[in-house]
């Protein structure tokens, strides 16, 4: 019997290999052209210039990125509102978890339905929303008169504007993956901190926040990136300039015909975000080795 | 008298945090629907002096609306199939069969987030530019698979995941055979969440932007793209927030349902937290 | 008499607390007082309320009525963190993401003694706990026993007055939980820490106890010495609740009750009553002997130091007698029991006092 089994068995698993990274080649292909084709041929464009009908190496394209004020003006409005919003989101997100996760009944689960509502939001609808609702003789405005508070000055059309929008966008998933990480807190280490003597400000500290550590770093990390490349909320909510990085190569590819500058442009957005980038593959490569 | 001012003060974040929340969440969009039954709505009334269905005669009349939705349509048609035949045998393979190299190739995916979208997109498009794919319908279905095949990757992994192996060794043990099994119980197993990851492809098709917009316009208008359009010219503001209505309830509808399936852990587990 | 007396001197004491959780009440009416150094078990079947009793004490459930008083000192609004206590956790409930010298320094770091203090503190006990050298380790680095010993080292390094342990060992497997009781039961007894034990373990109880409180749907059952409890149970159910018990349910009829041909002098009135006999309190005699039953053994089970046999006395009554080793019997074989020991509850479920008979 298991002379005979155990022979099989192998010929089973060597017959399956292939068929497994069979199955997964398309979406593998599908990656690699679409996301690793695209962005080192996009680097070796940018690194070449032409010259005399041959492609030499060059740094020109980024050199004339850094010397353009105007670049250089929306690279650092980009950083603003990117790290602007991102703390926000960890501002509101962070009490609103933690109220999530220790409070109980109706309230709580009516706070999160809210919360987690505009994962169901279209962005488009979202800045239109906000257009409405912020915008100049808008339902804010309306509803400020009302109670007798007149002054209100528009954040629509300003450097604030896409911070709103993008905050409004990114607070579902920031909260849900902070709860996340807060129901995997055991509520006797939370127990056993009180014990020994911590009030809350020390339990927060000192046990709940590196706790939940990997959390904090996926969802902030991944807001980083979405907010950094964001294009739709910074197009119809922000200034005309400066610009966010999403814009001015939406501009400068389609308005400007420049895909190459455009392609530089994504190349520094890249850069940019690479330490976001490792930080958030690291942590998730950590998550999946801690059996999360 | 001490304990109901105890109870007060404990529930007092609760009511502000709801509160808080309604105002920045819930108005905006109870804004929306209040324009889009509105004839007259004007600073500083708090609420629409005249209502009336007025512009949803006149948006439902226009050529261009229909068009683009039927473009959306197609799209999201289109995408979702592709998506499902690409990815579902894959997610197949990474939950149930091993080989060389799966967990980096599965993590493989997760780092799609790990850029920011819009550059890829760019990067994408200059691609596209040389092949003369931008301002094709072509061009828009490609570039929206970038987003999708993490969707339709991770969620029916998870799913394939939890079914549990002792129901297809009871099934083969009773004597199915391996299509059998897979068709008779693995699928109706994860059927839900699968479906889920097929709504929630089509859904976010339908309202992707920026993809559509960078590699489609002017030629190729989506909903969304049509919406951008509107907004910019500013020319009714009962348009935007009718279209805004009609675009968004049936999803709306159709996302809570795929809530229902989904709860927090898988949303925060896709994104591999 | 002895509560209410003692109670200015008592470490602990804790006087008719009541705890309800909307409208299920989870702890009726306790009293309690543990005088310095003594360790007490709570014990009883899971949800009888033990557990809230103790963390009542420790200030995680504030009681809905009764007072906490440690020191003679009043209690009841403190928070934890306020209080005097230190709680063992089921699972151990160390923070993952210290290690154990990290662990163990938190509270000691929290009250701001010295950098050199904390440290010596730490190294001692490890010491006591027998974890020299495991400071730097990550508590998933231990086994589940070392990570219980840590989490006993982080309470005792505070000096708590009170130790509290909320069912430690129940995730350990028996062997490792009988080593751990007596270590436990040593560094109670070195540093004359007063502890309240929860368990739901008669035998962890039995062994590790100087006083044991039976608890039962919220209420005190028992409070008493490991001997008194299993020697006197107070109640039928602590009766039935510890140890194996012979529990014959008869009747009262002219003052005595019947137990088969035996009739025992009751101070009880008329009606249905119960009579315990422990399977060790059964003497084996000559059949027909005065104060005997008589019965066919059905089974006999070997449980290695001596065998129990149920033995039939008739269609609705088999008894559990432990028989020795040096005696040969078989299945079908007749033997008489004479009980030399024996407890009467009333209808009401309290013990009565009975008198064994000699007459038949």
């Amino acid at each position: 019997m298991t002379s005979l089994s155990a022979p099989l068995g192998r010929q089973k698993r060597a017959r399956r290999f292939p068929v497994g990274l069979l199955l997964v080649a398309a979406p593998v292909i599908l990656v690699v052209a679409l996301v690793i084709y695209p962005i080192l041929s996009s680097l070796s464009t940018t690194l070449n210039v032409d010259v005399a009908g041959a492609g030499r190496f060059s740094l020109a394209n980024y050199a004339r990125f850094f010397s353009d004020d105007q670049s250089l003006r929306n690279l650092r409005f980009t950083a603003w509102f990117t790290t602007t919003t991102v703390a926000l989101l960890f501002l509101v997100c962070l009490p609103l978890a933690l109220y999530l996760r220790f409070s109980f009944g109706r309230l709580p689960a009516f706070v999160q339905a809210i919360a987690t509502f505009p994962l169901f939001v279209p962005g488009i609808i979202v800045a239109y929303a906000l257009i409405r609702f912020i915008g100049p003789n808008g339902t804010l405005q309306s509803l400020l008169d009302a109670a007798g508070l007149h002054g209100y000055r528009t954040p629509y059309l300003t450097t604030w504007g896409p911070v709103i929008g993008l905050l409004w966008e990114g607070i579902p998933l920031t909260l849900l993956v902070l709860v996340s990480g807060l129901s995997q807190v055991p509520q006797a280490a939370i127990d056993a901190a009180r014990d020994v003597g911590a009030g809350p400000l020390r339990i927060l500290v000192f046990i709940i926040l590196p706790l939940i550590r990997n959390s904090i770093i996926v969802a902030l990390s991944l807001e980083f990136l979405r907010i950094f490349g964001a294009f739709t909320q910074p197009y119809l909510l922000g200034p005309a300039s400066p610009e966010s990085m999403g814009v001015y190569m939406q501009r400068t590819f389609g308005d400007l015909q420049d895909p190459v500058q455009a392609a530089t442009q994504a190349m520094i957005t890249f850069l940019c975000c690479s330490v976001a980038g490792v930080i958030y593959v690291r942590t998730i490569i950590a998550n999946r080795r801690a059996g999360r | 008298m001490s304990a109901i001012l105890r109870k007060m003060v404990h529930e007092l974040p609760g009511a502000l945090i709801t509160l808080l929340l309604v105002g920045f969440i819930v108005l905006p969009i109870a804004g929306v629907f209040l324009w889009a039954f509105a004839e007259v709505w004007r600073y500083p009334s708090i609420l629409p002096t005249q209502w009336g269905f007025r512009f949803w005669g006149m948006m439902l009349g226009r050529a261009d609306v229909w068009e683009a939705f039927r473009t959306s349509l197609l799209l999201s048609v289109i995408v979702t199939g592709l998506s499902a035949i690409i990815c579902l045998p894959a997610a197949y393979a990474f939950a149930r069969l091993e080989f060389p190299g799966k967990s980096l190739l599965l993590l493989s995916f997760l780092t799609i987030q790990a850029f920011p979208k819009f550059g890829l997109y760019i990067a994408i498009a200059t691609i596209f530019f040389s092949l003369g794919l931008v301002g094709t319908f072509t061009g828009v279905v490609v570039v929206q698979l970038v987003n999708t095949l993490l969707l339709m990757i991770w969620i029916p992994v998870g799913a394939f995941q939890n079914v549990d192996i002792r129901l297809e060794e009871a099934a083969r043990d009773v004597g199915a055979g391996p299509i059998r099994t897979f068709v008779s119980v693995t699928l109706p197993q994860a059927g839900p969440a699968i479906a889920a990851a097929l709504l929630l492809t089509f859904v976010g098709t339908f309202y992707e932007t920026e993809g559509a917009f960078l590699i489609g316009a002017p030629n190729i208008r989506t909903m969304p793209v049509l919406m951008i359009s509107l907004i910019n010219n500013q020319i009714v503001v009962q348009y935007g927030a009718v279209l805004s209505v009609l675009l968004w309830v049936p999803s709306f509808i159709a996302l809570l349902f795929a809530r229902k399936i989904l709860n927090a852990r898988t949303i925060a587990g896709g994104v591999g937290a | 008499m002895r509560d209410q007396t003692r109670s200015t001197l008592d470490k602990l004491s804790i006087d008719h607390i009541v705890k309800r959780f909307g409208p299920s009440v989870a702890v009726d009416d306790v009293s309690l007082s543990i005088p310095t150094g003594e360790l007490v078990c709570l014990l009883g079947p899971s949800g009888c309320g033990k557990s809230t009793v103790l963390r009542m004490v420790a200030g995680f459930e504030m009681p809905s009525a009764g007072r906490i008083a440690i020191d003679g000192e009043d209690v009841g609004t403190l928070p934890p963190n306020r209080r005097p206590t230190g709680m063992v956790f089921q699972g151990h409930a160390l923070w993952s993401h210290m290690t154990v010298a990290q662990n163990i320094a938190f509270g000691l770091k929290l009250r701001h003694l010295p950098r050199a203090t904390v440290n010596q503190k730490v190294a001692e006990v490890l010491e006591l706990v027998g974890l020299k050298g495991f400071e730097h380790r990550h508590p998933g680095q231990l086994s589940g026993g070392q990570q219980q010993r840590v989490a006993i080292a982080r309470c005792v390094v505070l000096e708590p007055k009170i130790l509290l342990m909320d069912e430690p060992f129940s995730a350990l497997d028996a062997h490792l939980r009988v080593r751990l009781r007596e270590e436990v039961r040593t560094i109670q007894r070195r540093l004359g820490l007063t502890t309240v034990f929860v368990t739901h373990d008669q035998e962890e109880a039995l062994t590790l106890a100087d006083r044991i409180v039976v608890m039962n749907a919220g209420r005190i059952e028992q409070i008493g010495t490991p001997d008194s409890i299993y020697g006197r149970p107070g109640t039928r159910f602590v009766a039935g609740f510890i140890g194996t018990m012979n529990m014959i349910e008869t009747r009262v009829q002219g003052g005595a009750a019947r137990l088969g041909p035996i009739a025992i002098a009751v101070d009880a009135p008329e009606g249905p009553v119960t009579l315990a006999v422990r399977p060790e309190d059964f003497s084996l005699v000559e059949v027909g002997s005065a104060g005997s039953v008589a019965g066919v053994v059905e089974r006999i089970i070997d449980l290695g130091a001596f065998r129990m046999a149920d033995i039939r006395i008739d269609a609705g009554l088999v008894l559990k007698a432990q028989i020795g080793k040096g005696r040969r019997i078989a299945v079908g074989d007749t033997l008489a029991l004479r009980p030399e020991h024996l407890i009467l509850f009333g209808a009401d479920g309290t013990a009565r006092p009975a008198a064994i008979p000699i007459a038949a």
